[in-house]
Protein backbone atom coordinates (compact mmCIF):
# COMPACT_ATOMS: atom_id res chain seq x y z
CA UNK A 1 0.00 0.00 0.00
CA UNK A 2 1.66 3.98 -1.04
CA UNK A 3 2.53 5.28 1.87
CA UNK A 4 0.86 8.70 2.47
CA UNK A 5 3.45 11.36 3.28
CA UNK A 6 0.58 14.28 3.64
CA UNK A 7 0.55 12.55 7.40
CA UNK A 8 4.07 13.39 8.49
CA UNK A 9 5.44 16.79 9.66
CA UNK A 10 8.68 15.50 7.68
CA UNK A 11 8.16 12.66 5.70
CA UNK A 12 11.85 12.17 5.13
CA UNK A 13 12.70 12.61 9.10
CA UNK A 14 9.99 10.40 10.41
CA UNK A 15 10.46 7.48 8.08
CA UNK A 16 14.57 7.22 8.01
CA UNK A 17 15.49 4.01 7.72
CA UNK A 18 16.84 2.85 11.73
CA UNK A 19 20.50 2.16 10.49
CA UNK A 20 20.44 5.70 8.75
CA UNK A 21 18.71 7.00 11.58
CA UNK A 22 21.10 5.58 13.70
CA UNK A 23 24.08 7.24 12.06
CA UNK A 24 22.46 10.62 12.01
CA UNK A 25 22.16 10.43 15.29
CA UNK A 26 25.73 9.23 16.35
CA UNK A 27 26.66 12.48 13.66
CA UNK A 28 24.56 15.05 15.69
CA UNK A 29 25.50 13.83 18.78
CA UNK A 30 29.33 14.45 17.80
CA UNK A 31 27.99 18.13 16.83
CA UNK A 32 26.52 18.81 20.00
CA UNK A 33 28.90 17.40 22.14
CA UNK A 34 31.91 19.56 20.10
CA UNK A 35 29.41 23.11 20.73
CA UNK A 36 29.05 22.54 24.22
CA UNK A 37 32.65 21.60 24.56
CA UNK A 38 33.75 24.72 22.68
CA UNK A 39 31.81 26.98 24.13
CA UNK A 40 30.61 25.76 27.71
CA UNK A 41 32.75 25.94 30.54
CA UNK A 42 30.97 24.10 32.65
CA UNK A 43 30.89 21.30 29.71
CA UNK A 44 34.11 21.52 28.88
CA UNK A 45 35.77 20.89 32.60
CA UNK A 46 33.53 17.94 32.65
CA UNK A 47 34.58 16.60 29.48
CA UNK A 48 37.99 17.25 30.54
CA UNK A 49 37.85 15.84 33.60
CA UNK A 50 36.65 12.70 32.11
CA UNK A 51 38.82 12.90 29.64
CA UNK A 52 36.91 12.76 26.37
CA UNK A 53 37.63 14.95 24.06
CA UNK A 54 35.05 15.58 20.57
CA UNK A 55 36.79 13.46 18.16
CA UNK A 56 36.19 10.45 20.38
CA UNK A 57 32.92 10.26 20.05
CA UNK A 58 32.43 7.78 16.55
CA UNK A 59 29.92 5.08 17.49
CA UNK A 60 27.36 4.64 20.45
CA UNK A 61 29.57 3.06 22.47
CA UNK A 62 31.61 6.06 23.14
CA UNK A 63 27.99 7.72 23.88
CA UNK A 64 27.76 5.73 26.23
CA UNK A 65 31.54 6.93 28.09
CA UNK A 66 30.10 10.52 28.02
CA UNK A 67 29.29 11.42 31.96
CA UNK A 68 25.57 12.34 32.22
CA UNK A 69 24.15 16.01 33.82
CA UNK A 70 21.36 16.12 36.25
CA UNK A 71 19.46 18.24 37.90
CA UNK A 72 21.88 19.32 40.58
CA UNK A 73 24.39 20.08 38.51
CA UNK A 74 21.99 22.40 36.48
CA UNK A 75 21.00 23.70 39.96
CA UNK A 76 24.86 24.40 41.45
CA UNK A 77 25.61 26.02 37.98
CA UNK A 78 23.36 28.90 38.81
CA UNK A 79 26.09 29.86 41.45
CA UNK A 80 28.51 30.91 39.29
CA UNK A 81 28.37 33.72 36.21
CA UNK A 82 27.08 34.74 33.96
CA UNK A 83 23.81 35.61 36.35
CA UNK A 84 21.36 33.36 36.23
CA UNK A 85 22.20 30.96 34.05
CA UNK A 86 25.49 30.22 35.38
CA UNK A 87 28.63 28.47 33.13
CA UNK A 88 26.60 26.05 31.39
CA UNK A 89 25.78 28.69 28.92
CA UNK A 90 27.23 27.99 25.85
CA UNK A 91 26.60 31.54 23.77
CA UNK A 92 26.85 34.89 25.47
CA UNK A 93 24.60 36.46 27.90
CA UNK A 94 22.98 39.32 24.72
CA UNK A 95 21.92 35.95 22.08
CA UNK A 96 19.71 34.71 25.14
CA UNK A 97 16.15 36.14 24.22
CA UNK A 98 13.94 33.53 26.09
CA UNK A 99 13.68 32.87 30.27
CA UNK A 100 11.80 29.91 31.54
CA UNK A 101 12.07 27.82 34.99
CA UNK A 102 11.66 24.84 36.15
CA UNK A 103 8.38 24.51 38.77
CA UNK A 104 11.06 23.63 41.36
CA UNK A 105 8.60 20.81 42.81
CA UNK A 106 11.58 18.99 43.60
CA UNK A 107 13.96 21.69 44.79
CA UNK A 108 15.72 24.93 43.98
CA UNK A 109 14.03 25.69 39.84
CA UNK A 110 15.99 25.44 37.33
CA UNK A 111 16.58 28.73 35.08
CA UNK A 112 16.42 27.76 31.58
CA UNK A 113 18.13 30.21 29.17
CA UNK A 114 16.89 29.38 25.36
CA UNK A 115 18.40 31.65 22.11
CA UNK A 116 16.09 32.83 19.57
CA UNK A 117 17.33 29.54 17.01
CA UNK A 118 16.72 27.56 20.53
CA UNK A 119 12.66 29.18 20.42
CA UNK A 120 12.55 28.36 16.84
CA UNK A 121 13.59 24.64 17.66
CA UNK A 122 11.16 24.32 20.52
CA UNK A 123 8.22 25.24 18.08
CA UNK A 124 9.81 22.99 15.65
CA UNK A 125 9.71 20.11 17.75
CA UNK A 126 6.12 21.17 18.97
CA UNK A 127 5.40 21.10 15.19
CA UNK A 128 6.44 17.51 15.36
CA UNK A 129 4.03 16.51 17.67
CA UNK A 130 1.02 18.69 17.03
CA UNK A 131 0.91 17.77 12.81
CA UNK A 132 1.19 13.88 13.85
CA UNK A 133 -1.78 14.16 16.09
CA UNK A 134 -3.85 15.66 13.29
CA UNK A 135 -3.65 19.66 13.45
CA UNK A 136 -3.74 20.84 10.52
CA UNK A 137 -4.69 25.02 9.32
CA UNK A 138 -7.74 24.43 9.23
CA UNK A 139 -7.92 24.20 13.11
CA UNK A 140 -8.81 26.84 15.38
CA UNK A 141 -6.21 26.00 18.67
CA UNK A 142 -7.18 27.41 22.48
CA UNK A 143 -4.61 27.38 24.77
CA UNK A 144 -6.26 28.09 28.26
CA UNK A 145 -2.78 28.38 30.31
CA UNK A 146 -1.37 31.30 32.00
CA UNK A 147 1.28 31.91 29.74
CA UNK A 148 4.16 32.73 32.62
CA UNK A 149 7.82 31.92 33.84
CA UNK A 150 6.82 28.09 33.24
CA UNK A 151 7.51 26.81 29.14
CA UNK A 152 4.35 24.99 29.51
CA UNK A 153 2.08 25.06 26.59
CA UNK A 154 4.30 28.57 25.56
CA UNK A 155 6.05 26.35 22.16
CA UNK A 156 2.58 24.80 21.00
CA UNK A 157 1.45 27.67 20.86
CA UNK A 158 4.19 28.97 18.15
CA UNK A 159 4.14 25.75 16.61
CA UNK A 160 0.32 26.02 16.42
CA UNK A 161 0.94 29.04 14.14
CA UNK A 162 4.05 27.58 12.28
CA UNK A 163 1.37 24.84 11.27
CA UNK A 164 -1.17 27.79 9.93
CA UNK A 165 -3.59 26.88 12.76
CA UNK A 166 -5.44 29.90 14.36
CA UNK A 167 -4.70 29.90 18.13
CA UNK A 168 -6.59 31.86 20.15
CA UNK A 169 -4.69 32.51 23.62
CA UNK A 170 -6.64 31.81 26.97
CA UNK A 171 -4.13 33.44 29.05
CA UNK A 172 -5.40 35.10 32.33
CA UNK A 173 -9.01 34.20 31.63
CA UNK A 174 -10.41 31.61 34.36
CA UNK A 175 -11.81 28.39 33.72
CA UNK A 176 -15.16 29.40 33.30
CA UNK A 177 -14.34 32.15 30.43
CA UNK A 178 -12.07 29.95 28.83
CA UNK A 179 -14.79 27.15 28.65
CA UNK A 180 -17.30 30.21 27.28
CA UNK A 181 -14.90 31.57 24.74
CA UNK A 182 -13.82 28.21 23.45
CA UNK A 183 -18.08 27.31 23.14
CA UNK A 184 -18.14 31.08 21.43
CA UNK A 185 -15.69 30.32 19.04
CA UNK A 186 -16.39 26.73 18.36
CA UNK A 187 -12.69 26.29 18.84
CA UNK A 188 -11.60 22.48 17.20
CA UNK A 189 -8.56 21.47 19.66
CA UNK A 190 -7.03 22.44 23.13
CA UNK A 191 -4.13 21.51 25.46
CA UNK A 192 -3.66 21.55 28.89
CA UNK A 193 -2.48 18.98 31.67
CA UNK A 194 -4.77 16.25 31.96
CA UNK A 195 -5.86 17.62 35.55
CA UNK A 196 -6.76 20.71 34.47
CA UNK A 197 -8.68 18.66 30.95
CA UNK A 198 -10.89 17.17 33.69
CA UNK A 199 -11.50 19.98 35.68
CA UNK A 200 -12.89 21.71 32.46
CA UNK A 201 -14.85 19.64 31.56
CA UNK A 202 -16.48 20.34 35.28
CA UNK A 203 -16.35 23.21 34.74
CA UNK A 204 -18.27 23.52 31.84
CA UNK A 205 -21.04 21.41 33.09
CA UNK A 206 -21.69 23.56 36.82
CA UNK A 207 -22.70 26.07 34.29
CA UNK A 208 -24.78 24.59 31.75
CA UNK A 209 -22.59 23.74 28.82
CA UNK A 210 -22.44 19.85 27.97
CA UNK A 211 -18.23 19.67 27.00
CA UNK A 212 -19.19 17.29 24.17
CA UNK A 213 -21.52 19.88 22.53
CA UNK A 214 -18.56 22.18 22.35
CA UNK A 215 -17.17 20.43 18.89
CA UNK A 216 -13.64 19.84 20.14
CA UNK A 217 -11.86 17.16 18.18
CA UNK A 218 -8.92 16.57 20.01
CA UNK A 219 -6.84 16.96 22.95
CA UNK A 220 -2.74 17.25 23.74
CA UNK A 221 -2.23 16.65 26.99
CA UNK A 222 1.09 17.76 28.44
CA UNK A 223 2.72 17.96 32.24
CA UNK A 224 1.26 14.64 33.64
CA UNK A 225 1.47 10.91 32.82
CA UNK A 226 -2.79 11.20 32.63
CA UNK A 227 -2.60 10.70 29.06
CA UNK A 228 -0.84 7.86 28.82
CA UNK A 229 -3.15 6.11 31.57
CA UNK A 230 -6.13 4.57 29.66
CA UNK A 231 -8.38 5.02 32.38
CA UNK A 232 -7.66 8.25 32.63
CA UNK A 233 -7.07 9.10 28.76
CA UNK A 234 -11.02 7.67 28.55
CA UNK A 235 -12.45 9.55 30.94
CA UNK A 236 -11.25 12.58 29.64
CA UNK A 237 -12.27 11.56 25.71
CA UNK A 238 -15.50 10.58 27.49
CA UNK A 239 -16.03 14.09 29.00
CA UNK A 240 -15.37 15.66 25.53
CA UNK A 241 -16.10 13.69 22.92
CA UNK A 242 -12.76 14.09 21.92
CA UNK A 243 -9.49 12.05 21.09
CA UNK A 244 -6.92 12.54 23.40
CA UNK A 245 -3.00 12.50 22.70
CA UNK A 246 -0.25 12.82 25.01
CA UNK A 247 3.41 14.67 24.62
CA UNK A 248 6.37 14.34 26.90
CA UNK A 249 8.55 16.89 27.19
CA UNK A 250 10.48 19.44 29.48
CA UNK A 251 12.29 22.61 30.26
CA UNK A 252 15.42 21.50 30.56
CA UNK A 253 14.83 18.99 27.63
CA UNK A 254 12.33 20.23 25.00
CA UNK A 255 9.38 18.48 23.35
CA UNK A 256 10.54 15.23 23.06
CA UNK A 257 8.20 12.53 22.43
CA UNK A 258 4.69 12.67 20.75
CA UNK A 259 1.53 10.23 20.83
CA UNK A 260 0.23 9.83 16.77
CA UNK A 261 -2.76 9.58 15.82
CA UNK A 262 -2.61 5.63 16.62
CA UNK A 263 -2.62 6.76 19.85
CA UNK A 264 -0.28 3.47 20.49
CA UNK A 265 2.56 4.47 23.45
CA UNK A 266 4.29 7.80 22.24
CA UNK A 267 7.16 8.13 19.66
CA UNK A 268 10.55 9.42 20.53
CA UNK A 269 11.42 12.19 18.11
CA UNK A 270 14.75 10.55 17.36
CA UNK A 271 15.65 12.77 14.58
CA UNK A 272 15.58 16.00 17.39
CA UNK A 273 16.78 13.62 20.49
CA UNK A 274 18.81 10.79 21.57
CA UNK A 275 16.98 8.76 24.49
CA UNK A 276 18.85 6.24 26.14
CA UNK A 277 16.82 3.88 28.66
CA UNK A 278 19.46 3.15 32.04
CA UNK A 279 19.03 0.22 34.58
CA UNK A 280 18.83 2.07 37.55
CA UNK A 281 20.64 -0.81 39.24
CA UNK A 282 23.22 -1.98 36.90
CA UNK A 283 23.96 1.32 35.26
CA UNK A 284 23.48 -0.67 31.65
CA UNK A 285 21.78 1.04 28.80
CA UNK A 286 18.56 -1.56 28.27
CA UNK A 287 17.46 -1.53 24.82
CA UNK A 288 14.95 -4.75 25.82
CA UNK A 289 11.44 -4.14 25.41
CA UNK A 290 8.78 -3.72 28.54
CA UNK A 291 11.53 -3.09 30.65
CA UNK A 292 11.46 -0.19 33.25
CA UNK A 293 15.05 2.47 33.54
CA UNK A 294 15.51 5.83 33.85
CA UNK A 295 16.08 7.93 30.53
CA UNK A 296 19.43 9.64 29.91
CA UNK A 297 18.55 11.97 27.17
CA UNK A 298 20.27 14.50 24.62
CA UNK A 299 18.98 17.47 22.83
CA UNK A 300 20.60 17.47 19.89
CA UNK A 301 20.28 21.06 18.60
CA UNK A 302 19.43 23.13 21.59
CA UNK A 303 22.83 25.39 21.97
CA UNK A 304 21.66 28.05 24.61
CA UNK A 305 22.15 25.74 27.37
CA UNK A 306 22.77 22.37 25.91
CA UNK A 307 21.03 18.79 27.55
CA UNK A 308 23.83 16.58 26.95
CA UNK A 309 23.12 13.18 28.61
CA UNK A 310 20.47 14.34 31.38
CA UNK A 311 19.73 11.94 33.80
CA UNK A 312 15.90 13.27 33.91
CA UNK A 313 14.68 10.74 36.31
CA UNK A 314 11.90 9.74 34.57
CA UNK A 315 11.23 6.35 34.00
CA UNK A 316 10.27 4.76 30.92
CA UNK A 317 9.97 1.97 28.86
CA UNK A 318 10.63 0.55 25.48
CA UNK A 319 7.45 -0.72 23.53
CA UNK A 320 7.19 -4.55 22.28
CA UNK A 321 5.27 -3.63 19.75
CA UNK A 322 5.12 -1.13 16.48
CA UNK A 323 2.81 1.15 15.06
CA UNK A 324 0.88 1.15 12.00
CA UNK A 325 1.30 4.90 11.44
CA UNK A 326 5.15 4.27 9.41
CA UNK A 327 7.20 5.82 11.72
CA UNK A 328 10.44 4.68 12.13
CA UNK A 329 11.01 6.10 15.73
CA UNK A 330 10.77 4.29 18.28
CA UNK A 331 7.79 3.98 20.38
CA UNK A 332 7.57 4.45 24.56
CA UNK A 333 5.25 2.14 26.08
CA UNK A 334 2.89 4.14 29.48
CA UNK A 335 4.31 7.26 28.53
CA UNK A 336 6.67 8.05 31.68
CA UNK A 337 5.43 5.37 34.18
CA UNK A 338 6.99 6.86 37.07
CA UNK A 339 9.90 9.17 38.30
CA UNK A 340 13.00 7.37 39.97
CA UNK A 341 12.38 9.49 42.68
CA UNK A 342 8.96 8.94 43.03
CA UNK A 343 8.72 5.45 43.16
CA UNK A 344 9.35 4.30 46.56
CA UNK A 345 9.01 1.46 49.07
CA UNK A 346 6.12 1.68 51.04
CA UNK A 347 5.60 -1.04 53.14
CA UNK A 348 8.37 -2.47 51.98
CA UNK A 349 6.59 -2.78 48.27
CA UNK A 350 7.87 -0.82 45.27
CA UNK A 351 4.82 1.80 44.78
CA UNK A 352 4.43 3.97 41.21
CA UNK A 353 1.85 6.48 42.20
CA UNK A 354 0.40 6.02 38.52
CA UNK A 355 -0.70 3.06 39.28
CA UNK A 356 -3.21 4.43 42.16
CA UNK A 357 -4.47 6.94 39.61
CA UNK A 358 -5.21 4.15 36.69
CA UNK A 359 -7.00 2.09 39.99
CA UNK A 360 -8.95 5.43 40.76
CA UNK A 361 -9.91 6.67 37.46
CA UNK A 362 -11.47 3.46 36.20
CA UNK A 363 -14.49 3.82 39.21
CA UNK A 364 -16.62 6.18 37.04
CA UNK A 365 -18.59 6.40 40.70
CA UNK A 366 -15.78 8.83 41.59
CA UNK A 367 -14.71 12.17 40.94
CA UNK A 368 -11.50 13.30 39.28
CA UNK A 369 -9.51 14.21 42.05
CA UNK A 370 -8.13 12.10 44.79
CA UNK A 371 -4.88 11.99 47.26
CA UNK A 372 -2.19 9.46 48.49
CA UNK A 373 -0.94 10.48 51.57
CA UNK A 374 2.08 8.01 53.30
CA UNK A 375 3.02 8.58 57.04
CA UNK A 376 5.03 6.38 59.18
CA UNK A 377 3.65 5.05 62.92
CA UNK A 378 6.31 3.81 64.39
CA UNK A 379 7.85 1.51 62.26
CA UNK A 380 5.13 1.14 60.44
CA UNK A 381 3.81 2.97 57.29
CA UNK A 382 0.81 3.42 56.81
CA UNK A 383 -0.92 4.54 53.23
CA UNK A 384 -4.46 6.72 53.18
CA UNK A 385 -6.01 7.26 49.99
CA UNK A 386 -8.21 10.22 49.79
CA UNK A 387 -11.36 9.98 47.80
CA UNK A 388 -14.74 11.78 46.72
CA UNK A 389 -18.23 10.29 45.17
CA UNK A 390 -19.66 11.42 43.00
CA UNK A 391 -23.09 12.85 43.53
CA UNK A 392 -26.03 9.86 42.80
CA UNK A 393 -23.62 7.02 44.36
CA UNK A 394 -23.39 7.54 47.68
CA UNK A 395 -26.13 4.67 48.49
CA UNK A 396 -23.31 2.65 46.78
CA UNK A 397 -20.53 3.72 49.37
CA UNK A 398 -19.92 0.10 51.03
CA UNK A 399 -19.87 -1.55 47.43
CA UNK A 400 -17.53 1.15 46.18
CA UNK A 401 -15.14 0.96 48.99
CA UNK A 402 -14.48 -2.64 48.88
CA UNK A 403 -14.05 -2.99 45.43
CA UNK A 404 -11.85 0.11 45.56
CA UNK A 405 -9.77 -1.76 47.68
CA UNK A 406 -9.55 -4.99 46.11
CA UNK A 407 -8.58 -3.34 42.77
CA UNK A 408 -6.17 -1.28 44.73
CA UNK A 409 -4.60 -4.81 46.05
CA UNK A 410 -4.51 -6.48 42.86
CA UNK A 411 -2.89 -3.52 41.15
CA UNK A 412 -0.09 -2.33 43.86
CA UNK A 413 -0.08 -5.16 46.28
CA UNK A 414 -1.43 -3.04 49.40
CA UNK A 415 -3.56 -2.42 51.72
CA UNK A 416 -5.00 1.40 52.09
CA UNK A 417 -6.79 3.32 54.46
CA UNK A 418 -9.67 5.05 52.38
CA UNK A 419 -10.98 8.21 53.59
CA UNK A 420 -14.21 9.83 51.74
CA UNK A 421 -14.65 13.06 51.60
CA UNK A 422 -17.42 15.80 50.38
CA UNK A 423 -17.83 15.97 46.64
CA UNK A 424 -15.47 19.24 44.97
CA UNK A 425 -13.62 19.32 48.87
CA UNK A 426 -9.66 18.18 47.86
CA UNK A 427 -7.71 20.32 45.96
CA UNK A 428 -8.48 21.38 42.39
CA UNK A 429 -4.78 21.86 40.11
CA UNK A 430 -4.19 23.65 36.76
CA UNK A 431 -0.82 22.98 36.25
CA UNK A 432 0.89 19.99 37.60
CA UNK A 433 -1.15 18.28 40.25
CA UNK A 434 0.60 17.06 43.80
CA UNK A 435 -1.38 13.94 44.77
CA UNK A 436 1.22 11.69 46.00
CA UNK A 437 2.47 13.20 49.55
CA UNK A 438 4.97 11.20 51.22
CA UNK A 439 5.05 12.55 54.93
CA UNK A 440 7.51 9.92 55.90
CA UNK A 441 10.85 11.99 55.89
CA UNK A 442 13.81 10.53 55.65
CA UNK A 443 12.26 6.93 55.59
CA UNK B 1 6.23 3.18 -2.99
CA UNK B 2 7.11 6.77 -1.16
CA UNK B 3 7.65 9.98 -2.95
CA UNK B 4 10.89 10.82 -3.97
CA UNK B 5 12.61 13.72 -2.56
CA UNK B 6 14.76 16.27 -4.13
CA UNK B 7 17.28 16.07 -0.69
CA UNK B 8 20.46 17.15 -2.08
CA UNK B 9 19.07 19.96 -4.24
CA UNK B 10 16.96 21.30 -1.44
CA UNK B 11 20.16 21.50 0.58
CA UNK B 12 21.76 23.05 -1.92
CA UNK B 13 19.26 26.08 -1.84
CA UNK B 14 19.54 26.04 1.87
CA UNK B 15 23.12 26.85 1.83
CA UNK B 16 22.54 28.88 -0.41
CA UNK B 17 20.35 31.28 1.64
CA UNK B 18 22.08 30.73 5.10
CA UNK B 19 25.07 32.40 2.53
CA UNK B 20 22.62 35.25 1.20
CA UNK B 21 21.97 35.89 4.71
CA UNK B 22 25.17 36.27 5.90
CA UNK B 23 26.32 38.47 3.33
CA UNK B 24 23.54 40.56 3.91
CA UNK B 25 24.61 40.65 7.34
CA UNK B 26 27.96 41.60 7.04
CA UNK B 27 26.59 44.52 4.49
CA UNK B 28 24.30 46.10 6.43
CA UNK B 29 26.34 48.11 8.25
CA UNK B 30 24.83 47.49 11.83
CA UNK B 31 21.56 48.56 10.74
CA UNK B 32 19.49 46.43 13.91
CA UNK B 33 15.99 46.54 11.66
CA UNK B 34 18.33 44.41 9.28
CA UNK B 35 20.48 42.73 11.53
CA UNK B 36 17.88 41.63 13.90
CA UNK B 37 15.73 40.14 11.37
CA UNK B 38 18.58 38.15 10.20
CA UNK B 39 18.79 36.90 13.15
CA UNK B 40 15.65 35.14 12.73
CA UNK B 41 15.92 34.57 9.04
CA UNK B 42 19.06 32.34 9.88
CA UNK B 43 16.99 30.53 12.83
CA UNK B 44 14.20 29.89 10.37
CA UNK B 45 17.55 28.89 7.89
CA UNK B 46 18.73 26.58 10.75
CA UNK B 47 15.49 24.37 10.57
CA UNK B 48 15.42 23.81 6.99
CA UNK B 49 19.12 22.19 8.11
CA UNK B 50 17.71 20.13 10.55
CA UNK B 51 14.66 18.85 8.31
CA UNK B 52 16.72 18.28 5.29
CA UNK B 53 20.30 19.56 5.02
CA UNK B 54 21.23 17.47 7.93
CA UNK B 55 19.55 14.26 6.34
CA UNK B 56 21.22 14.47 3.10
CA UNK B 57 23.93 11.99 3.44
CA UNK B 58 21.22 9.16 4.91
CA UNK B 59 18.54 9.04 2.20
Amino acid sequence: MARDDSMYWNPIMETLPREKLQQLQIRKFKRIFEWAYNNSPFYRNLYKAAGIEPGDIKTYEDIKKVPKTDKGMLRDVQSRPPFPYGDMLAVPLNQVTEFRQTSGTTGTPVYQADTWQDWDWWAECWAYILYAQGYRDTDRFFVPFGYNIFVAFWAAHYAAEKLGCEVVPGGVLDTEARVMKMQELKCTAFGATPTYVLGMADTARKIGIDPRSIGIQKITCAGEPGASIPTTKKRIEDAWGAKVYDHIGATEIGAWSYMCLAQKGLHVNEGMFLVEIEDTETGEIIDTPMKNGKMVITAFDRIGKPCIRFDSKDVIRWADYDCECGRTFRIIDGGVVGRADDITKVKGVLLAPTAIEEVVRSFSELSDEYEVVVTKKGDIDDIMLKIEIRPGFESQQPDILNRLKDQLRVKTNLGYKIEVHPYESLPRYALKAKRFKDLRGDH
Amino acid sequence: MATEYKVSEMAAKIAEIRKLADELDSMCGGIQAVKKNIVRLLSSTKMLELNVSDIKDFV
